[in-house]
């Protein structure tokens, strides 16, 4: 297994879009590396790059220390998990996985041992004399997958491999992926824009935005930190709530001013805050930090108009509207019901709750100096 | 509701039916001619009498008609030998490396876009100079003016396809470039490769002007010698007929094979 480092890694495609702009990253020896973002921010080109399928305009890729800018895709020693799996149709399953090994000139009787133990792993055993085409979609990616293992390469990257899976298929196959993560101890990039599988695959995750990379961290840590409006609002479903306020003086104290609403800022905040008095920001709260109940006592009540209810099973989705009629969403406890239209107290846990800066849409920190 | 449905059904079958006519009408008559003697050929209303075989054989016992046959084959085959390794290289090189970008491109058209005419009299100074006139030799180079552009532009779309992402997993399990040509992209678009193989060849079958000017009587093919049967004395319906009914017999045999790898070529089933 293998240790991926980038060095201000950038692509431009001709004549001057650039879709990769200085991306810096090093992925660990072992590690299972998100890269997540929207279609177009540049995580499939940094990925490809990697792989040697695209040349990199600037910048160096290094897998264990070595610079492999320069080498072809075949020296790398990298395996590739396309989204549409790529299975060779005019072979079969088996022909699929011993292809790659054929070519490195192993053993024949390595490849048979090897194709056995890899399919033996995957459940696709039964499927070794068919061809692509014969298998459905779950099939496919699981041989896709068999092909990249079967190699045993320095490190894996998956492109986006399971978007093409329906939903409880795709949910399956996330867990197997962490749990073949866990068992081979390899090193995988896996890129997607589906931030659920972010969270619960990547040991760390790298939120990319338009080329740029945004922030990088344990999925936990960008969840509760996000470093910018965008990550708050791309991470988790529904997104944490975005508002434009005003940081006022209040009672001594500091308030976050939502329309005519007066949040009053907890007084651990108050020293970073205190330099945004007067200020434009952008609240954001989380929809799962705002309850129907004033609960043990610390939580701020907000006043706002039932939009919609959405019981989801577990738990209810309720949209609603504040007096100005900007429109949140709060995460809420199954038994929540309350007619379209009426009038409820949400109670907002404010020790939750995250300032951006208006004009550079950057979070400002909680603590220190601000 | 229902009669109107069945109303339009049958408008729908009627033009269909006129269409098929249009198109089978003159080869049911060619058939027809074909299995008739030579006076009651030009006969009109038509007079039916009993099929004969015996026009069949006199283009082959009083005409050359068999040589002209061969010739067809040995041109037609061998430009398509030719062309199409030459144009599927071509066609890659287009798809994969854009290489000269769209100027090339268009120019490998633009001689597409010349009338025969203006290039037959060039290649006849040139293999008149080369003395090249009336062999194979000639009127295969001569085919390949034709077959060499139109094939490359045609392959262009076959590899620019999802076989490019099959060819870019084929080198990230370790082949070189011409490994993952070999190995993943010719099988892979194969069927395109024989269908626009077929279409080469029945260009070349059919062609008429090129051979008419650079061949001679040792090296006429198909199209040359139906217009033999054009004399002073007229045409000779009942010859000419059995005559056009062997040349575009291979041509029949080829289509239905044609049909099956184009629709293969164009639905493989490899990606989802």
């Amino acid at each position: 297994m293998a240790q991926i480092t980038l060095k201000n890694l950038g692509k431009m495609f001709p004549p001057d879009v650039v879709a990769v702009a200085d991306v810096n990253l090093t992925i660990g020896d072992g590690e299972f590396f998100v890269l997540l973002g929207p279609s177009g921010c540049g995580k499939s080109t940094t990925l490809r790059m990697i792989a040697g399928l695209e040349e990199a305009t600037s910048g160096d890729i290094l897998v264990d220390g070595r610079r492999v800018n320069d080498d072809d895709p075949a020296d790398r020693d990298l395996a590739i998990v396309f989204q549409n799996y790529a299975l060779y149709p005019h072979m079969t399953v088996a022909e699929n996985l011993a292809f790659g090994l054929k070519l490195r000139k192993v053993a024949p009787t390595e490849i048979t041992s090897r194709t056995a133990a890899t399919s033996r792993m995957l459940g696709i055993e039964p499927l070794l004399k068919r061809k692509p085409r014969e298998l459905s979609g779950g099939q496919q990616q699981r041989v896709a997958l068999g092909r990249a293992l079967v190699r045993q390469p320095k490190a894996f990257l998956f492109d986006e491999p399971l978007s093409n899976l329906d939903a409880k298929l795709r949910a399956t196959m996330r867990t197997e992926l962490i749990k073949l993560h866990q068992s081979l101890g390899a090193t995988i990039v896996h890129v997607t824009h589906d931030q659920v599988e972010a969270m619960t695959m990547g040991q760390r995750i790298c939120i990319m935005k338009d080329g740029h990379v945004v922030q990088v961290g344990p999925p936990m840590e960008v969840y509760r930190n996000p470093a910018d409006t965008f990550v708050a609002g791309f991470l988790a479903s529904p997104p944490m709530n975005l508002l434009d306020a005003r940081v006022v003086d209040h009672a001594g104290g500091l308030a976050v001013a939502l329309g005519e609403a007066r949040l009053a800022v907890p007084g651990a905040f108050n020293g970073a805050y205190g330099a945004w008095r007067d200020r434009d920001v952008v609240f954001g709260i989380r929809p799962e930090d705002m309850h129907d109940g004033a609960g043990p006592g610390g939580r701020t009540p907000l006043d706002v108009r039932v939009v919609a209810v959405e019981a989801l099973g577990p738990e209810v989705v309720l949209v609603a509207a504040l007096a100005d009629g900007r429109e949140i969403h709060a995460r809420l406890g199954p038994g929540f019901v309350a007619p379209i239209g009426s009038q409820q107290r949400l109670h907002l846990d404010l020790g939750a709750m995250h300032l951006f800066d208006r004009e550079t849409r950057k979070a400002i920190a909680q603590r220190g100096t601000g | 509701m229902g009669g109107a449905v069945r109303w339009r059904g049958l408008l729908a079958h009627g033009v269909a039916a006129l269409f098929c006519a249009a198109i089978l009408l003159p080869l049911l008559w060619l058939v027809r001619v074909a299995l008739t003697d030579k006076l009651t050929a030009y006969k009109l209303p038509p007079e039916w009498v009993t099929p004969r075989l015996h026009n069949f054989v006199e283009i082959f016992t009083d005409y050359p008609f068999l040589t002209y046959f061969i010739n067809s084959v040995v041109v037609a085959a061998g430009s398509t030998a030719v062309a199409l390794p030459l144009a599927a290289m071509m066609a890659y090189a287009f798809a994969r490396y854009d290489t000269g970008g769209l100027p090339l491109r268009l120019f490998v058209l633009s001689s597409q876009m010349l009338p025969p005419v203006i290039l037959v009299l060039p290649l006849f100074a040139l293999f008149l100079w080369a003395q090249l006139l009336n062999t194979w030799f000639a009127l295969i180079i001569a085919h390949l003016t034709i077959s060499l552009p139109f094939l490359s532009w045609l392959l262009v779309a076959f590899f620019q396809g999802d076989v490019r992402l099959l060819e870019q997993a084929a080198r990230i399990d370790g082949a070189t470039r011409f490994q993952a040509f070999l190995k993943v992209t010719l099988p892979v678009t194969a069927p395109g490769l024989l269908s626009a193989g077929l279409l080469a060849f029945i260009l070349s079958w059919n062609e008429f002007l090129f051979v008419l000017i650079l061949s001679g009587p040792q090296t006429n093919t198909l199209p040359v010698g139906l217009s033999a049967f054009q004399t002073q004395r007229g045409v000779e319906l009942a010859l000419l007929s059995a005559a056009t009914l062997v040349a575009i017999a291979p041509v029949f045999v080829l289509l239905p094979f044609m049909r099956r790898y184009l629709i293969k070529g164009l639905s493989l089933g490899a990606l989802k």
